[in-house]
């Protein structure tokens, strides 16, 4: 009995020896079940490239996080979900001391940076510094009023870069690495302002891109956008995460199960579950959490 | 009656045709006010302008005061105004900004800062009288500039000092929170923020702040009489750019002046009548600076406001 | 890949795919496209993975049936071994589905295809159980006799064989393909393996009255030829399968 049929585009160099069903069957041990389980998700393994440890913030008098504990795993995009109110973006700002530019802000813990061991929210640490090394996106696309090239360039003249070829070539792969390269090459020099909402969100992640932060932190990056751009951006964010760490609050959870690695879930200013996305989004631990993504909350 | 909110057509129409009334009795009102203001001060240019036609011409521009009605011209007091607006732009400007930048900015929001802050407020309703006095006391004796440009210019800048920082600490909070936070998050100091993002922002309100204080200061009479502003001047004070090295001559500042109200207040009190049209003239012509300096304020604003849209 | 090797040896390799970037859908997979690369990854892997099981399971029932008709011990102990291998298909197949949807939220034709998917993945794991049935049969069946019942039909087994990994065979390229054609082409079969199975039953009966001697050794050819028979009817339903993805509707099957 043959059982060979040639089928259409055959790929594999292994095709040209075809093989009867018999002869397979002598040749071949029995293949081990690891083959087909194996698991093409991302592991754990990668390293910490931050921890909050004991992490509490308060406004004023009011505690808004309480005794975070939590792992940033590198080149990663790690997603924080949670109702309003809940803490995430007040734990987001914690990472680049957003907080330091309101009265009356009080940290207490540590979030520590690897691998040189920073607490980026120690008092001894300058605010400054710490945005220099982890960059933001936020909720409305806020392009300064300038020239797309000059909103690139801007936080590279901030570090003192003003050699102009220097400043296209980083430009240029600023732009690249946030897919928007090809359609504002031509336009470096309009405003900034007059492009559409996607691309505006855009050229804001290349000028965050253009000083190689070490953790990109997204603030509710597409809830101003529509669907097309916040696709675009969403693929964006994946592919990201091979040169940066990527932490990101959204509140629309279907973003945060199809974008990140791993989903931690907040309530009240405090963290209840951690865990691999398709963990969380298929079987969590905490009915806490089921009942948030199930909807049943509230 | 009816306790339901639900109204047949009928009701809506018979209620909704009174709120129409009122509404256009609101209106008109409005605008009777506003036209009723507006003729109060045409009249009174249309007044000045015909008491002084007789004198417009470019003699009267170019003569120095003299005994002699006829001849007596506006060069000096025209070009004294000048030169005291430049002193007070000059100084008004740098020091309204950066208070306004420090207080904005920079100031912990405190008990302390709050009342600076009222204060400077309320500074723009001191009796400008006391800024004369203040500045005959400070400015000509203590500090020895005498009764020159120099000292006129000072007090009157710190006369719409409040002006000019109420208007630039209005423009830099109208700033979007925004941008300041793209800029901080890439890791910009205060200053650096403020230099690059809030000021360019915040130019066209500082500039129509400080040509509506300049606008107010042009007309003040009170502080320069008090210094000491003379009112026969039958010279100006030198040139501040000469032929030679280094080009910029600042001796004008220390001489005296005359400014056009004083003039004016000078002509005003002559017995002889033929003043009353030089007086009336030079009225009208303050009157048209003061215009014409307001319609530049707009102008830079509505440009500054098209530029920059958010 | 191993799998990819009984794949081979099934003729049934997974299409190669052309890379789907955003709104690339001229010529190439109407499946793929999606702005998300992740998405059309995950879901070209879902079908690959299936095509790939449909290949091993193809290669099982030849298998078997060649052990049934040679007495070949070793054939019939590398279908058994073999089988874990196919419930580790479907397990991971049942999982990988599900874990798709909460994470990728398909809808319209994405989610049909998944659904498909996991449900082609449940026939073709029958398909191997099936295929084991037959193989046991084997295992126990001793040397071959001139009254033997297997013997008796033979052709009709090699014939049925044939005609369902056909079916099987098609049935695991209209999926790959998402091919309404080959999927109606299945269908089609379906009535003449029927038939098929109809006459080799007539001739065991005729067979059975002459000779009482093989009793136990009809009844499990009658097994054999029957567990052929729906390996066809599981060849059909994922024909079906292939038809509710691709066009969005059930053939044929009427509501009560």
């Amino acid at each position: 009995m043959n059982t060979i049929v040639d089928t259409k585009t055959a790929n594999k160099p292994r095709q040209a020896a075809t093989m009867q069903g018999e002869t397979s069957a002598q040749g071949s041990d029995t293949p081990s079940l690891s083959i087909v389980m194996e698991d093409r998700k991302a592991s754990r393994a990668n390293p910490a490239k931050a921890s909050a440890e004991k992490l509490n913030f308060w406004y004023g008098s009011n505690q808004a996080l309480k005794n975070i504990n939590l792992v940033i795993p590198e080149h990663q995009v790690t997603a924080l979900i949670g109702p309003s109110g809940c803490g995430k973006s007040t734990f987001l700002r914690c990472f680049n001391r957003m907080h330091d530019l309101q009265a009356d802000t009080k940290y207490e813990g540590a979030i520590t940076l690897r691998p040189d061991n920073v607490n980026l929210v120690g008092p001894e640490t300058d605010p400054i510094e710490v945005r220099m090394r982890i960059g933001m996106v936020f909720q409305k696309p806020n392009p300064f009023p300038k020239s797309v090239f000059e909103n690139v360039a801007y936080g590279l003249r901030l570090r003192g870069i003003n050699n102009k070829t220097e400043l296209a070539e980083r430009v240029e792969k600023a732009l690249r690495g946030a897919a928007i390269w090809d359609e504002v090459k031509d336009r470096l020099n309009d405003s900034a302002l007059a492009l559409s909402g996607g691309q505006m969100q855009r050229v804001c992640i290349s000028r965050a891109l253009a000083t190689e932060p070490e953790i990109l932190l997204f603030d509710e990056p597409t809830s101003a956008l529509d669907p097309i751009a916040t696709a675009k951006i969403e693929e964006l964010i994946t592919e990201l995460r091979q040169r940066v760490t990527v932490l990101i609050v959204t509140h629309n959870m279907q973003q945060a199960a199809r974008v990140s690695d791993f989903t931690a879930f907040m309530y009240l200013g405090e963290l209840v579950e951690v865990d691999a996305t398709s963990k969380i989004f298929t079987n969590p631990a905490k009915k806490a959490t089921e009942d948030y993504i199930t909807g049943r909350y509230g | 009656m009816a306790a339901t909110a639900h109204l047949t057509l009928e009701e809506i129409r018979k209620g909704l045709s009174w709120r129409k009334q009122l509404d256009k009795v609101f209106i008109a009102i409005g605008m009777a006010l506003l036209f009723g203001c507006l003729a109060i001060l045409a009249i009174l240019f249309f007044d000045l302008v015909r008491d002084g036609s007789s004198r417009f011409g470019w003699d009267f521009f170019t003569s120095f005061p003299s005994r002699k009605a006829e001849n007596a011209g506006i060069l000096s007091a025209a070009v004294g105004t000048m030169l005291i607006m430049l002193v007070t732009a000059l100084v008004a400007l740098p020091v309204g900004v950066a208070a306004a930048i420090y207080l904005e900015e920079y100031a912990p929001k405190n008990w302390f800062t709050g009342i600076i802050e009222i204060n400077v407020t309320n500074l723009a309703g001191v009796p400008s009288i006391i800024y004369g006095l203040l500045a005959l006391g400070l400015f000509v004796y203590q500090f020895n500039f005498g009764q020159s440009v120099l000292t006129a210019g000072l007090t009157l800048a710190l006369l719409i000092l409040p002006i000019v920082i109420v208007a630039t600490r209005e423009s830099l909070r109208a700033a979007p929170k925004a941008i300041r936070e793209a800029a901080y998050g890439l890791g910009a100091t205060r200053w650096e923020v403020t230099k690059d993002h809030v000021l360019p922002y915040s130019t066209g309100g500082i500039l129509t702040g400080l040509i509506l204080g300049l606008s107010r200061a042009i007309g003040e009479t009170a502080p320069i009489i008090t210094i000491g502003a003379l009112s026969f001047i039958a010279f100006l004070p030198s040139s501040p750019v000469t032929g030679e090295f280094p080009f910029l001559n600042f001796e004008w500042l220390m001489s005296e002046f005359t400014a056009m109200p004083i003039q004016m207040f000078n002509w005003v009190s002559r017995p002889d009548q033929a003043f009353q049209a030089n007086a009336a003239a030079a009225g009208a012509i303050l009157l048209g600076m003061t215009l014409a300096m307001n319609a530049v304020a707009i102008w830079i604003r509505y440009r500054f406001r098209k530029k920059i849209s958010w | 890949m191993e799998a990819d090797e009984q794949a081979a040896a099934a003729g049934v390799m997974p299409s190669k795919r052309a890379p789907g970037g955003a709104g690339s859908h001229a010529g190439s997979d109407p499946l793929e496209g999606h702005t998300s690369k992740t998405m059309d990854q995950s879901l070209t892997e879902l079908r690959t993975h299936a095509v790939e099981m449909g290949g091993l399971v193809i290669d099982q029932v030849g298998t078997a049936v060649k052990a049934l008709l040679d007495r070949d011990l070793r054939l019939a102990e590398l279908v058994l071994s073999r089988e874990p291998l196919v419930n580790g298909y479907e397990l991971r197949l049942d999982r990988d589905t599900l874990t798709f949807i909460a994470l990728q939220q398909p809808v319209a034709s994405d989610l049909r295809a998944t659904r498909a998917v996991a449900r082609v993945a449940l026939e073709l794991e029958r398909v191997g159980d099936e295929s084991k049935k037959i193989a046991r049969f084997a295992a126990k069946a001793g040397a071959a006799s001139e009254h033997d019942p297997v013997v008796a039909v033979a052709r009709y087994l090699r014939h049925m064989a044939a005609l369902s990994t056909t079916m099987l065979r098609s049935a695991v390229r209209a999926l790959d393909e998402a091919s309404p054609e080959l999927a109606r082409e299945v269908l089609a079969l379906d009535k003449e393996l029927d038939a098929e199975f109809a006459t080799a039953i007539r001739q065991l009966m005729s067979f059975v009255m002459e000779d009482h001697q093989f009793l136990r050794a009809t009844i499990d050819t009658i097994f054999a030829l029957k567990g052929l028979e729906r390996i066809g009817d599981h060849a059909k339903n994922i024909a079906e399968q292939v038809l509710y993805m691709v066009e969005g509707e059930r053939p044929g099957r009427k509501s009560a």
